[in-house]
């Protein structure tokens, strides 16, 4: 006997079977959805995400929540350290930015500050631990594969332009440490692989996966393409009836056809950028990111990520020497992030445009974690700092971190939270967790909170059990 | 006649049929209708129209039945509404024939006779009465065809009492028959549970422990009696006075109207909420098992009477076809079974020489005998189910937590279960109660730091367990009671605690309950486990499981084989084995019989892979969907695609080796060698090698005079681009690491200090991993050894200085130590298959997929992550995936390097480069239209890019890729 819940279960479950292909592939390429969206778009206030990824843990006292500067001298006491670098004020009256940062303080006034982002403890650092639970909002380990923010984007909104993939990351390789960790939020989940992230770990390379392959010239492209028509249309198993794997395979040779012949694979070539602007960007890898980022977005991108790249030790991840690398950690980011808050509002993108720019936790001199969950201590710190080595933040910090925000219908010119002005630096108001930052993130994008797929039974939410509000506070 | 079903044009004909059958339908039913308007000798204008009408009607009618005709002869209809529908339909369009002539008639003794004769106004009368019957005729033939378009319940299935909700409906019938105050026990228990039932499915979402809106609760008798904050619910023994009858009955848009958040109550099963009410409101004692269960006990069905089928699949399946009116299918043709019977026993494409040499065979027996050969090949057999096993075992060679020792692999074990074609029983036991080799299956995988609560690995080996080999969802159930089965959070922690060292304490939801769990299997009525001990519970557990008594384990492992073979299991999902199976006997046979044949796993196999049922042509199927969908009926196998593995190996078989390492060698050679490379640093951290020349020098002492050298064979991969020298003599050079060097160095070696030196480079735009690979094994005439390879003793450089670096007296103090990256057998590049000093013993015949690490290529295929239990692959395409395929690079060249192998075995030949490819892809020769469509493109003297674009498109045919 069926009963109606079996019945309703039975159609889920097929939904989501069959979600892979017929429904977004036709928006992919019909880019009718767009059009349709009335009902939640509605509320929207962003087409697009860009999400700038601080990989490795970004001090707030070193960056965008600076605190009393203490210079190096040999001898000085750990413990009196906060901020290895001076101040400097920014576009925004009575905010101020650490020194590295004046370029990203000079557009301060088109964005909006949030200082009361409070990292998850998950009982010990592991940085692409603490990753995955940014980028799902799910802590891992799960029952089910869960997907990345980006998927989910993806999933629910489809592409804007049908030649652009709606889920592009750009920056990370697979051939770090810690790589089977990144590989596993870099995924679609359970929404099915269509959703998953477009990979290019080298932005000035981004052209190569939309065009046909290496040394195939377009009439050899046209002419393979003609051939494999003619082969199917030749086959004598044409008359075995039609089923939905033939057809899927069928339709989706035709969609990667034609998208690699199309003339919008342009905005994956950064060579078609004027030389000053291209330099204006060209501050290593993460720049040419941001740029990747800024013509895909022109041209029609749903969510793009750009990240610092996270490698153990690497990056912002400053186990030592922390202020030395720091210099060079901002100089990566600064003119790039500026240029692109700058082009995208000169372009009239960056109204529609979301920029988010976040790390997975923060970094302080001596704490671990946070004061009243402490958890196991992973770098060592002299009490008192006789090289120039142990100048610099270098803990894994999860009370009180940064996050930067521009366009999209975020406030200009604003700062929420904030964070205590003495060791330990930890969020004092406001506090605001990553739900929140994804509830906000897919507010502004017009996507329900209540959003969510039967998996195995259950309702896998956005967020975990729906919960999390947007920040209204954040948004104009 | 044959030839002539299987024609395309009678196949393309017999499609029309659908669309020709309109016009008689459209055209006969008009001209009756019309017909009766001239009823009386009015309207007589209209007589010309209708003499057409039935013109056309018949003649159309005629064309319909023919095109009918072709289309059942292709096979594509097989129950015995196909075959009462053709009968009909060509009775009709006799009929129709004879309307016409009837009319014709009717009009000649218009013009013969006069006005009023008995015999104008008689022709009249048989013409009419004919036409009445043809449309009659019409009628059920119209419904009959329908009835195979849409199901026979298409109609039905859109009256009231044919709806879904009948069980209150139903219930509602039986009970009120029965006078009030008669009730057995019984009854009153079975309507509480509905009603309980109902609560579970409307009203939870709300209204439960978990979320008490209004402040009402409904999952238990005290919440249900309390009721909310606006007061009782209900009066007991006064349904018409009750709050939630007159809620209920609210129109949807009133604010009180419930549920909120659910569908609406149908007016039976408010009506079953009333009398429960009515009679007092009863509760019945102990859990309500809401949700269908599977029995657990396992008893065999008897087979049913043999006629002409002697396999006993084929006599229930039989059974079945003949239950549901459906025609036995003819069986596939030798080429179609051949290439499936080989994807499925070993996973590779049979030869063009097996292929021939199968068909040739004339054995009646030929079908059986292959497929026992087959899955006799031990190590194909094994690298092939592999696959299967790893996904349902979550076990793979890379992934999350062994990073910090928080997961184990399976493999060496697992793949000797295969190979020994280990009993199921044994199987499940060495998982259950494991060895070191094969604990990493309950032991879970755990990441740094603190999991939820739901996801300690105690709680992952319970879940785990459930989903793979009892078919039972319990992942619901560690967080809270389940929504979607019977199972309670209690039990769930009962079954984790079986596997933790200390009592666990029950979380919901992450929440402590400050409730203490004692170990307990799930089905307790199976047996107990209470030992002290986690290793004497396992052994208690490992017992309770594989007990014949337990029925659930063996059905879900058939099931579960059946689908890989057919393509859709008995019972669907194939985790979810509470729900209903398409042949209840059929699967209690399987299993049971599985058990009888002390559960031999190959002996199930072969009995599935052997049946008739097994060759029937496989049934396509428009969506996905359809295979899960309640209304689904079995009628041969379903169509497939090839796995990830099954693609690539595939192309390994007609592309040569499409990849060259593997993770796991099962017929590996002990190598020492480590891949080395300059230590990179920036700042003060290793980081990823830079593009760029590095150098590297060894000296070694050889131990013997050189005369008494045997042998000096050397292996060397480098990656990317390397020269080798020997004493500053170049001996060898390459540009890809995947291609291993085999040098002999005997000539080279001289007496005392040697010097081994190479020159590597790294490619790419970016930094990326680099290596050296290199061992030399020395034999001496004594038989004496000495082993030569890569390790952290070499030295580097990435800035020379003069020009002799390659001699023995070059000066290298400077030079720092190299920096490993990993043994030969565990490091970034995986295990290279040709790395081995004796190419003649028994080896991989090249890498297999299912041993190879998971890369993008797999990966956008489908191979899962194996992070979790993965028991069926998604067989649609994706776009990401024709992307890789279209323009990915390592995909691109594997075609090219196949190709230049293709273009120099057939370049002069391209109609026989045709022949063979189609042969050796699709295991058939091409058509006519095939083969000129690839030899225009091909020419007379194709070039290697004409042969790569030949080669891919015929890899992207539905033909190649999926398993008709």
């Amino acid at each position: 006997m069926t009963t109606r819940r079996d019945f309703i279960k039975q159609m889920q479950a097929a939904s989501l079977a069959a979600m892979a292909a017929s429904v977004p592939t036709a928006s992919f390429l019909s880019g009718c959805r767009f059009e349709q969206g009335t009902g939640p778009r509605n509320t929207a206030t962003a087409d697009s995400v860009i999400l700038l990824w601080m990989a490795g843990g970004m001090a707030h006292t070193e960056t965008f929540d600076p605190k009393r500067f203490e210079s190096f001298e040999p001898g000085m006491e750990s413990k009196r350290i906060l901020s290895t670098f001076p101040s400097l004020p920014t576009a925004l009256d009575g905010v101020s930015f650490s020194e590295g940062l004046q370029a990203i303080g000079e557009v301060m006034d088109r964005g909006t500050l949030l200082r009361s982002y409070r990292a998850a403890d998950l009982g010990f650092i592991l940085h692409s631990r603490h990753q995955y639970h940014w980028h799902t909002c799910y802590e891992p380990p799960q029952s089910v594969q869960l997907p990345h923010i980006g998927a989910w984007i993806a999933k629910e909104l489809g592409p804007i332009n049908p030649a652009i993939p709606p889920f592009i990351d750009i920056g990370q390789r697979f051939t770090v440490g810690e790589a089977e960790e990144l590989k596993a939020f870099h995924t679609a989940g359970f929404l099915g692989s269509e959703y998953g992230p477009f990979l290019i770990p080298d932005p000035s390379s981004g052209l190569e996966s939309v065009r046909p392959p290496a040394g195939m010239t377009a009439g050899r492209f046209e002419r393979r393409h003609a051939l494999y028509r003619d082969l199917i249309a030749a086959s004598p198993l044409g008359e075995h009836g039609s089923d939905y794997q033939k057809e899927s395979l069928l339709r989706s040779m035709e969609q990667a056809y034609r998208l690699l012949r199309s003339p919008e694979a342009q905005a994956f070539n950064l060579r078609e950028e004027p030389g000053e602007r291209y330099a204006a960007y060209d501050a290593g890898r993460f720049g040419l990111g941001c740029l990747l980022a800024k013509r895909l977005v022109q041209q029609g991108a749903r969510f793009v990520s750009v990240t610092t790249e996270y490698e153990p030790f690497l990056g912002w991840d400053t186990h030592e020497n922390g202020h030395t690398r720091l210099v060079n950690m901002k100089r990566m980011i600064d003119r790039p992030v500026a240029q692109l808050v700058r082009d995208l509002d000169e372009s009239g993108h960056l109204d529609r445009t979301l920029i988010v720019l976040a790390s997975e936790f923060s970094r302080d001199m001596m704490q671990e974690g946070r004061p009243e969950v402490k958890v196991k201590d992973q770098v060592d710190v002299p009490n008192t700092v006789e090289e120039m080595k142990h100048y610099g933040m270098h803990r894994h910090f999860t009370d009180g971190c940064s996050v930067l925000f521009f366009g999209g219908g975020v406030k200009r010119g604003f700062v929420y939270g904030q964070t205590a002005d003495e060791r330990p630096c930890v969020t004092v108001g406001d506090p605001v967790y990553i739900d929140q930052i994804h509830q906000t993130i897919y507010h502004a994008l017009g996507i329900p909170p209540e959003t969510n797929y039967e998996v195995e039974g259950r309702p896998i939410y956005t967020t975990p059990e729906g919960l999390g509000e947007p920040v209204p506070e954040l948004l104009a | 006649m044959e030839a002539l079903t299987e024609s395309w044009v009678v196949q393309f004909l017999g499609r029309l049929h659908p669309l020709v059958v309109h016009f008689p339908i459209g055209l006969l039913v008009a001209a009756f209708f019309m017909e009766w308007m001239t009823l009386g000798g009015k309207r007589s204008g209209l007589r010309e129209g209708i003499r057409w009408m039935i013109g056309i009607g018949a003649g159309t009618a005629v064309l319909a039945s023919l095109l009918g005709w072709f289309l059942l002869s292709t096979g594509a209809y097989g129950s015995d509404t196909a075959v009462w529908h053709q009968w009909f339909g060509v009775g009709t369009a006799v009929l129709a024939l004879a309307v016409a002539w009837l009319l014709r008639r009717a009009h000649r003794a218009e013009h013969v006779h006069s006005p009023g004769q008995p015999f104008r106004l008689a022709v009249w009368t048989h013409y009419r009465i004919a036409l009445s019957v043809c449309l009659i005729g019409i009628g059920v033939t119209g419904h009959l065809g329908a009835r195979l378009t849409h199901g026979a319940d298409y109609l039905s299935g859109a009256f009231p009492w044919n709806q879904p909700e009948s069980m209150a409906g139903e219930l509602l019938a039986e009970f009120r028959t029965v006078d009030t105050g008669a009730y057995t026990p019984q009854q009153l228990d079975r309507i509480n549970l509905e009603v309980r039932a109902l609560f579970t499915h409307r009203c939870y979402k709300c209204h439960s422990t978990e979320k008490q809106e209004g402040g009402l609760i409904l999952d238990n008798e005290a919440g249900v009696r309390t009721g909310g904050e606006s007061g009782p619910i209900f009066a007991a023994g006064n349904a018409s006075g009750s709050e939630i009858i007159r809620r209920l009955l609210l129109p949807r848009d009133d604010e009180d109207a419930m549920p909120q958040k659910a569908e609406a109550l149908s007016r039976d099963e408010i009506d079953l909420i009333g009398l429960w009410i009515d009679l007092g409101a009863p509760w019945a004692e102990g859990d309500v098992r809401i949700f269908p269960e599977a029995e657990l006990a396992l008893e065999k069905p008897p087979l049913p009477p043999g006629n002409d089928l002697d396999h006993s699949i084929d006599r229930f399946v039989d059974a079945y076809f003949e239950e549901e009116g459906i025609r036995w299918p003819k069986p596939v043709d030798d080429r179609t079974f051949v290439r499936r019977a080989y994807l499925d026993a070993i996973g590779l494409l049979p030869t063009p020489e097996q292929v021939d040499a199968f068909i040739r065979d004339k054995d009646r027996d030929k079908r059986e005998k292959l497929v026992h050969t087959l899955l006799d090949q031990r190590h194909p057999y094994a690298q092939h189910w592999l696959s299967f096993w790893n996904d349902l075992l979550r076990n793979d060679y890379s992934g999350t937590g062994y990073i910090t020792g928080g997961r184990k692999q399976i493999t060496d074990w697992l793949y000797h279960a295969l190979l020994a074609n280990q009993s199921y029983d044994d199987i499940v036991r060495a998982l259950l109660s494991p060895t070191e080799a094969s604990e990493g299956f309950i032991r879970g995988i755990q990441w740094r730091g603190v999991a939820n609560n739901s996801q300690r690995i105690e709680m992952q080996a319970a879940q785990n367990i459930s989903q793979s080999l009892l078919g039972v969802n319990l992942k619901c159930a560690s967080c809270h009671d389940s929504f979607v089965s019977n199972l309670t959070l209690d039990e769930a922690y009962g079954f984790a605690t079986v596997f933790a060292d200390t009592v666990l304490e029950v979380f919901r939801c992450d929440q402590p309950t400050g409730r203490m769990s004692s170990p307990a299997f799930l089905y307790s009525e199976l047996g107990v486990v209470e030992a002290e001990t986690v290793e004497k519970r396992l052994v208690q557990l490992a017992d309770i499981v594989v007990q014949p008594a337990n029925g659930r384990l063996y059905r879900t492992i058939s099931n579960r084989l059946w689908d890989r073979l057919l393509g859709r299991g008995i019972v669907m999902p194939v985790d979810e084995m509470d729900r209903a199976p398409w042949s209840q006997e059929l699967l209690d046979w399987l299993a049971a019989d599985l058990i009888d044949h002390g559960t031999d796993l190959q002996y199930l196999i072969a009995e599935i892979m052997t049946s008739r049922t097994y060759q029937l042509p496989s049934i396509p199927s428009a969506e996905a969907q359809d295979l899960v969908a309640h209304a689904y009926r079995f009628r041969g196998p379903v169509r497939r695609r090839l796995s990830a593995e099954q693609l690539t190996d595939a192309l390994s078989q007609t592309l040569g080796p499409f990849y060259r390492a593997v993770a796991y060698d099962p017929l590996g050679e002990d190598i020492e060698a480590q891949w080395i490379w300059h230590h990179e640093q920036e700042v003060d951290r290793d980081v990823l090698p830079k593009p760029g020349k590095r150098y590297f020098r060894y000296a070694f002492d050889l131990e013997q005079g050189r005369r008494n050298v045997l042998d000096a064979q050397a292996l060397v991969s480098v990656d990317e681009a390397f020269s080798l020298y020997l004493n500053g003599e170049r001996v060898a050079e390459g540009r890809d690491w995947r291609t291993v060097h085999r040098i002999d160095l005997a000539g080279v070696l001289r007496d005392g200090t040697n010097l081994l030196a190479v020159e590597g480079e790294n490619g790419g735009s970016l930094p990326n991993p680099a290596g050296v690979l290199f061992d030399l094994r020395l034999a001496f005439a004594d038989s004496a050894r000495q082993a030569i390879f890569s390790n952290t003793e070499w030295k580097t450089t990435d800035e020379l200085s003069g020009d002799a670096w390659t001699n023995v007296n070059y000066d290298d103090s400077a030079w720092q130590p190299a920096r490993a990256y990993g043994r030969f057998d565990r490091s970034y590049w995986g295990r290279l298959v040709d790395f081995r000093h004796n190419p003649d013993r028994e080896h991989l015949p090249f890498a297999r997929a299912s041993l190879v690490t998971l890369d993008p290529f797999l990966k956008v295929l489908g191979r899962p992550t194996r992070e979790n239990v993965v028991t069926r692959r998604d067989d649609q395409a994706t776009l990401l995936q024709a992307l890789e395929l279209t323009n990915g690079a390592f995909f691109n060249e594997a075609i090219s390097a196949g190709a230049a192998r293709w273009l120099g075995d057939y370049g002069d030949d391209p109609r026989m480069l045709v022949e063979r490819l189609y042969h050796s892809a699709l295991g058939r020769p091409p058509s006519r239209r095939e083969m000129r469509a690839a030899t225009e493109l091909l020419g007379e003297h194709p070039t290697e890019e004409e042969v790569q674009d030949v080669l891919w498109a015929v890899f992207m045919l539905p033909d190649f890729q999926l398993i008709y």
